[in-house]
């Protein structure tokens, strides 16, 4: 950032004139694009506190290199006669960093009182973590996966966390806020660009929630005003739309993608049971219907439990208790690590998910787990 | 002060304290500071090799972002896990002030050893047992819950490892109290007559300061884990949110201590350094005064600034804004230290050897690791950087490239004294530049990392990012190559090395004025003491290739004020 722009933006309110498809502040050696109010401010006080410890570390790593090349040691008799102290320098250099780090500290107070008050007029998005899930909830009860939202309007998150702790991290925005259980957590922000086709945000969970830390992470897209207001309202009612004879394959992919953080379709290994077949006794489907299976849930094969006259007349009442009380029963050698899915799936998802388990064999293992076209061969992967 | 003995204090001596007894009881049940020291050492460099092959494996799998047949996405999180817990409580906390401490703290005051010679015994036999207890919950599968097991995680998870890991730090907290404890009353007990608090080596400064540390927050740890084991064994909400708990309230007990704990690692590596530069440069300390205050201000200030660890955590913004202001009352004293330094090496004679490499390397990376802090203090742009690997890589430049080097850098000033053989420079420079370098790849790029928006703990990472995970690996495998032959030379000088002179560098304080070793006693008599930081009496000794201090000329020098 060229020298003449500091003042004016140290001064300026956060407030970055919408419009420019370009990022708020390029990505830079040190820093990804900034694509949120806050990202101008906070660049200029890392940049800026970047140049004060370029500055101080040259300062140190060159004396000490001019000091030991000019005062090598010479000879075997060592002594050397030098001052030993000197109060005004050393009253110096302890007055002047606490100067600077006076001003630092200030600098970084005023971003953050920003970056903690919400308008009053932000548009509030609920957000709920799980192990390995976030699930963002919108005023007119839709739901996604990925995070949505309007450009050019203040965001609220307001964030609870259904386990451990998780931490809600969108770099491109620098917000970051911890998801705690038991209590309310929030985060505002406001991009005012809205992303471009494929392009999107990165969203990080950055606190250690355990096995796939790691793969719980989202993307962000920004929509423009209207664009999004179609969008919320589409994604509220996307459910209804699909005929019931397309149900299984339009939307059982759909809601699998949030299942395939621990389960997979191909037989291998993952937190959860794959829903195919790994253990030998076929796939979810399968294995849940057949009378003399091997699949042992608590202990005991699943047969025991499904039937006429046992706990679950059949196979489907199990798997959709299974949905609404993950961890009721334990497919072994399993532990409880599944959240449960009441109140974020109706019946009519539900359907369309043991819908696509009962026509496992027609879908893609890999995602995005697409129906295979009937009698075709696999398409070249992409 | 009439009867006391200002003849040199370098009688030839014929018997050490390695030779003083032998055979195994007389190690084991040694009441000798010395031995107990060389124990400790032998320990902490054990664990600081599981601790680093753990570094090495969970680098290599980064290298294969997703997975790999060697190593499973829960075997990785429990390896970063172990190395976290190893470097931290079996290595760093214990490797100063317990290892090179015990060996030469008494002798830097002229004692005979520390005042409760039976508690230092003790604790080490704590120690011993706070290892067991670590490995006793490898055998019972493991812990994944990061060094610092925050709650509800480490309450709910199913690693069967996580009560036998807390109760071994709960003992190995003990093992650090008696540790301090008695280095408290050792220093304000067992000084020599003329050796008043100002005339003390500020690396006793630094112990000292960090002993308090060590008594007054290692308690909070303990209570804090024992209440986490209750919360697991027994199901009573403390922390856990589902049984009624607070999770955040268990981040403010952990980081009570382990904020603190901060200063217990790098403190007494800031009072090596400053023992490593002044003799190294053979000249008297900058600003004694400056230095010696400046490690009780950091031990004061330490207990205050907990809170920086949870700018996002969800606690009050007020605490966030007033921690992040006491924050910077940290970053004052350690930069009077480093310009200190700094002014020592003004008209020096400065000697290029392996030991000064390893203190120039120290303030290097400790600039580093201390100008990085900043921006982690400013709560706005600490909320970028949190839980990603820009912190990642600050705390490795503050706990490894300046505790850890430091204490490299002692063992190397202290070798020729602790086993009275030399190492080899020639291999000793090498493996330090190696280290060095290889600690630079390994760690600089992670502040790119970090920056960029690379979250901690992840096994897996976006492309972008491919190119620094693969220099960060390079780095480390050569950073663990030099530690091996540092480890090599340093065993082979044990067998071939050279025989030590009772002072090869030229220092002037007193444990250059026993032989090396030491005799069994360390002192045939209680020295008498000039100005350690004093070396106009110290001269060349062709005869024994070392150098010897006039103690008569050394301490009229003190007297009359010259010197300085």
């Amino acid at each position: 950032m060229p020298v003449t722009n500091l003042i004016p933006t140290l001064l300026m309110q956060s407030s970055a004139t919408p419009g420019a498809a370009q990022p708020v502040t390029p990505k830079t050696f040190w820093l990804p694009e900034g694509a949120s109010t806050f990202s101008r401010q906070n660049d200029w006080v890392f940049d800026f506190i970047n140049y004060i410890n370029y500055f101080f570390f040259f300062l140190v790593v060159g004396i000490m290199l001019y000091f030991v090349w000019k005062y090598r040691q010479k000879g075997r008799e060592v002594y050397a006669r030098g001052p030993s102290h000197n109060t005004v320098l050393e009253l110096g250099w302890t007055i002047l960093p606490t100067i600077i780090v006076v001003i630092i500290f200030f600098m970084g107070f005023r971003g953050f009182t920003q970056m903690k008050v919400a308008p009053a007029n932000a548009y509030q998005i609920d957000v709920v973590a799980s192990r390995w899930n976030w699930v963002f909830k919108y005023p007119n009860g839709a739901t996604s996966d990925d995070l949505y939202i309007p450009a050019g309007k203040p965001v609220n998150l307001v964030m609870r966390s259904e386990d451990v702790l998780h931490s809600l991290f969108i770099r491109d925005f620098r917000v970051k806020q911890d998801v705690v259980p038991g209590r309310y957590t929030s985060l505002w922000f406001q991009a005012d660009n809205p992303t471009e086709g494929e392009k999107f945000h990165w969203l990080f969970c950055t606190e250690f929630c355990g096995k796939d830390h790691s793969n719980m992470n989202r993307k962000v897209f920004v929509l423009n005003e209207s664009d999004f207001a179609s969008w919320v309202i589409e994604q509220g009612r996307w459910l209804d739309k699909i005929p019931a004879e397309e149900l299984y394959f339009k939307a059982g992919p759909k809601i699998f993608a949030r299942c395939a953080s621990c389960h997979t379709l191909d037989g291998k290994a993952s937190t959860g049971p794959s829903w195919g077949n790994y253990d030998g006794s076929g796939n979810i489907w399968k294995r849940s219907n057949d009378p003399n299976t091997a699949h042992k849930v608590d202990g005991k094969p699943l047969s025991e439990l499904i039937g006429v006259g046992k706990q679950y007349e059949n196979a489907k009442s199990y798997l959709r208790n299974s949905i609404l009380n993950p961890n009721e029963h334990l497919v072994d050698p399993f532990g409880p690590a599944m959240p449960t899915f009441r109140g974020q799936l109706n019946d009519k998802a539900i359907d369309a998910v043991i819908g696509m388990m009962e026509h496992l064999d027609e879908f893609d293992t890999k995602a995005p787990f697409a129906k295979k076209t009937d009698g075709a061969a696999a398409p070249a992967p992409k | 002060m009439t009867t006391l003995d200002t003849r040199p204090i370098t009688p030839p001596v014929t018997d050490n304290y390695l030779t003083f007894r032998r055979g195994f009881l007389s190690w084991a049940f040694t009441l000798d500071h010395k031995r107990i020291g060389v124990m400790y050492l032998v320990a902490v460099l054990s664990s600081f090799f599981v601790g680093g092959v753990m570094a090495l494996l969970v680098r290599t799998k980064l290298l294969f972002p997703g997975e790999v047949s060697w190593m499973s996405n829960e075997e990785y999180n429990k390896a970063f896990t172990l190395h976290g817990a190893v470097m931290v409580f079996l290595v760093i906390i214990p490797s100063v002030p317990a290892a090179l401490g015990n060996f030469v703290l008494p002798i830097m005051l002229g004692a005979k050893d520390v005042a409760f010679p039976r508690l230092n015994l003790f604790s080490f036999y704590l120690w011993v047992l706070g290892a067991i207890c670590a490995v006793y919950s490898l055998l019972a599968g493991g812990f994944d819950t990061g060094w610092t097991f925050y709650t509800p995680y480490s309450s709910q998870s199913e690693a069967g490892g996580i009560i036998p890991v807390l109760i071994g730090v709960f003992i190995l907290g003990f093992s650090s109290i008696f540790t301090g404890l008695n280095f408290i009353v050792t220093i304000h007990k067992l000084r020599p007559p003329g050796m008043t608090w100002f005339r003390m080596p500020l690396f006793l400064w630094a112990v000292y300061a960090t002993a308090i540390i060590q008594v007054l927050a290692t308690p909070v740890l303990g209570i804090t884990v024992a209440l986490l084991v209750v919360e697991r064994a027994f199901q009573i909400g403390i922390f856990d949110a589902s049984m009624g708990g607070d999770p955040v309230l268990f981040q403010h007990f952990f980081w009570f201590y382990s904020h603190p704990a901060v200063y217990i690692m790098v403190l007494p590596g800031m009072g090596i350094i400053s023992e490593i530069i002044a003799v190294h440069s053979h000249r008297h300390i900058f600003g004694f005064r400056f230095i010696a205050f400046s490690s009780i201000a950091i031990a004061i200030f330490s207990f205050l600034v907990w809170g920086h660890h949870m700018f996002t955590s969800g606690q009050s913004p007020l605490m966030n804004v007033l921690f992040s202001a006491i924050t910077f009352s940290v970053a004052i004293p350690s930069a009077v230290k480093v310009f200190n330094w700094l002014a020592t090496l003004y008209k020096g004679s400065i000697s290029l050897n392996t030991t000064m490499f390893y203190g120039l390397s120290f303030l290097f990376l400790f600039t580093i690791g201390g100008l990085t802090g900043i921006p982690l203090a400013v709560i706005s742009t600490d909320i970028h950087l949190h839980d990603t690997y820009f912190v990642v890589a600050h705390f490795h430049y503050v706990m490894m490239g300046s505790a850890l080097i430091a204490m490299i850098g002692g063992l190397h000033h202290w070798w020729p004294k602790m086993t009275g053989v030399m190492f080899s420079e020639f291999w000793g420079k090498i493996a330090c530049a190696m280290v060095f370098v290889g600690f630079n790849l390994c760690f600089f790029t992670q502040f790119m990392l970090g920056s960029q928006g690379m979250p901690r703990r992840y096994y897996l990472y976006q492309p972008e990012f491919k190119m620094y995970h693969h220099i960060s690996t390079g780095g480390s495998y050569i950073m663990g190559l030099g530690f091996l032959i540092t480890a090599i030379y340093l065993i082979h000088s044990l067998f071939a090395g050279k025989k030590a002179p009772a002072n090869p560098w030229g220092g002037a304080s007193l444990e250059w004025q026993c032989s090396s070793p030491p005799p069994h006693d360390n002192f045939a008599t209680t020295p008498r003491v000039g100005d350690c930081y004093d070396f106009s009496a110290v001269h060349w000794d062709e005869s024994t290739q070392g150098y010897v201090v006039d103690a008569e000329a050394h301490i009229a020098a003190a007297h009359s004020g010259k010197g300085h």
